[in-house]
């Protein structure tokens, strides 16, 4: 299958961190093979593929897994082990997409105001000013930077509208992180991830996971926002035709505002992270 | 390829979009603020969505996903994220012919309208869809019977050319017509036309009847092929 043994490189998330009990076992998929998470005692995972181990790992409230002996590693977060951050686990979300329309739409700022009606954008505020892309070649992600979009309602914490600056990057095929502007904390940034674990070309499940600086609001009232947001993206992500993400530019017709989107095809298609593509018109 | 019946008109008001689906193809059905009709591909030539997600604004659709907007002439003429750009002309729906006759509105793939002459006197009742197949349907339409307001009682009889169902028709004068449209092997769509002999309460059981034979139809898969 296209792109299958470069998919099997990367890590991928499939649980909480320590929402497992001991003896539990867990059956899931990644990449169309069955998987089965055991846990374990003193809470040490491992997790299964036709009887032999996989390797795991936990970051970022999340266990992760592989099937490549030799794996890319990990992406980094730094701002991950900042003192003061909250870190929020939201959940896992079910949607019947490929794994790349799910990080893509991560990636999308000109929805909002149809998508996130009066919470992230809001008519007229519709623009998207010209903002920085690049592929870093150096560290294999892709990176856009001076991002700016008026936002009725940015965070959980934030009050009245305000515009809020953003950065993205892809780190992986299937993992895309934000950051943007700290309502509580001007001169901080928020972290708001998308790890999206590949259950096959068309199904994922998505995590999304938080590092804020959020003192005022309950762990179940952010992670209720963000699962309202996502449950929005999934209205969209669950409509799109095809299911696969298309990666020849006659297939589906990109504006300015798409430049993030384009950079994410180019990259994966240079890089050969066709799982969940198409690499051809239909 | 046969024009096939997608809805019924008063189904469709002005400022409202439907999806139909004809054979394997995904549709979206429209009409704008001053009752221009159109159908198209199912699908935003931006990313994809459907746009029978979408919403009208005065002759114009918009996607949902990013607001992108389409005239009666299929083509771009709004893309919110960048307001004053004019869209390339280049950008368009991919549209199909549509034809609103006898209330109901009729959508060919390959451009060639043919629509049957059959049903002047008829009015549209309802549409109806079935989650089972089309024999599923046949076979619990033949087993049910419906009476008309003179007490007449209505079985089916053949299966006209096209798809179309005709409730007893000795002088060709249908009371009640059941058009097809073509769907998938596990889901069925049908609207209903009636003539004007019909009382209010003749056209709500009409109304039930279609529904007895939709349960009666869906009882007759096993639960594991349903398609809910």
């Amino acid at each position: 299958m296209a792109g299958l043994e470069r998919a099997k490189e990367d890590w991928y998330p499939i649980a909480i961190a320590g929402s497992t009990v001991d003896g539990e076992q867990l059956d899931t998929s990644l990449l169309g093979i069955n998987i089965t998470l055991h846990g374990d005692k003193d809470r040490e995972i491992s997790v299964t593929a036709d009887g032999n181990n996989l390797p795991v790992q936990t970051r970022y409230d999340h266990v992760w897994t592989t099937f490549s002996e030799n794996p890319r590693p990990l992406f980094d977060i730094p701002e991950a082990d900042e003192a003061g951050r909250v870190l929020v686990p939201c959940g896992v979300v079910r949607v019947k997409c490929s794994p790349l329309r799910a990080v893509e739409n991560f990636l999308d700022i000109a929805h909002f105001p149809f998508v996130h009606t009066d919470v992230l954008g809001a008519e007229p505020h519709t623009e998207v000013e010209p903002y920085d892309v690049k592929i870093d070649e150096t560290i294999d992600e892709v990176i856009a930077t001076k991002v700016k979009f008026f936002q009725p309602q940015a965070a959980k914490s934030a009050g009245d509208g305000i515009v809020t600056d953003y950065v993205y990057r892809v780190a992986a095929p299937m993992v895309s992180i934000l950051y943007k502007t700290c309502p509580p904390k001007p001169g901080s940034q928020d972290v708001i991830t998308l790890f999206v674990q590949p259950l096959d070309e068309e199904t994922c499940n998505v995590w999304p996971w938080m590092a804020l600086y959020d003192y005022e609001n309950s762990m179940a009232d952010m992670i209720s926002f963000q699962q309202m947001i996502f449950v929005q993206d999934r209205s969209i992500l669950e409509n799109q035709l095809p299911r696969k993400l298309p990666l020849d530019p006659k297939m589906e017709i990109p504006t300015r505002a798409d430049m993030t989107s384009i950079a994410y095809r180019r990259w994966l298609k240079r890089g050969g992270a066709i799982y969940g593509a198409l690499t051809e018109a239909v | 390829m046969v024009t096939e019946p997608v809805g019924l008109s008063n189904n469709l008001p002005i400022k409202r979009v439907m999806p139909a689906r004809v054979g394997d193809t995904d549709i979206a059905v429209w009409r704008s603020a001053s009752g221009v009709v159109s159908a198209w591909l199912n699908r935003c030539p931006h990313r994809g969505m459907r746009l029978s997600h979408g919403f009208v604004r005065g002759e114009s659709l918009a996607c949902l996903y990013h607001g992108w907007q389409y005239g009666c002439d299929n083509k771009c003429k709004y893309i919110p994220a960048h307001p004053a750009l004019e869209p390339p002309t280049t950008i368009q729906t991919m549209a199909y012919t549509v034809v609103e006759k006898h209330g109901v509105l009729w959508v060919s793939l390959d451009g060639t309208p043919e629509i049957p002459a059959l049903f002047e006197k008829l009015q549209p009742v309802r549409s109806i869809s079935f989650n089972c197949s089309n024999e599923d349907v046949l076979s619990a339409l033949a087993e049910t019977t419906l009476t008309c307001d003179d007490g007449q009682v209505l079985s089916a009889s053949d299966m006209q050319s096209q798809n179309i169902l005709i409730l007893d028709n000795p002088q060709n004068k249908p009371k009640l017509a059941v058009l097809f449209q073509k769907s998938s092997a596990a889901n069925v769509t049908a609207h209903l036309l009636a003539d004007n002999s019909w009382s209010i309460d003749g056209l709500i059981r009409i109304s039930r009847w279609c529904e007895l034979v939709r349960r009666r139809a869906e009882i007759k898969i096993p639960d594991n092929r349903r398609n809910l």
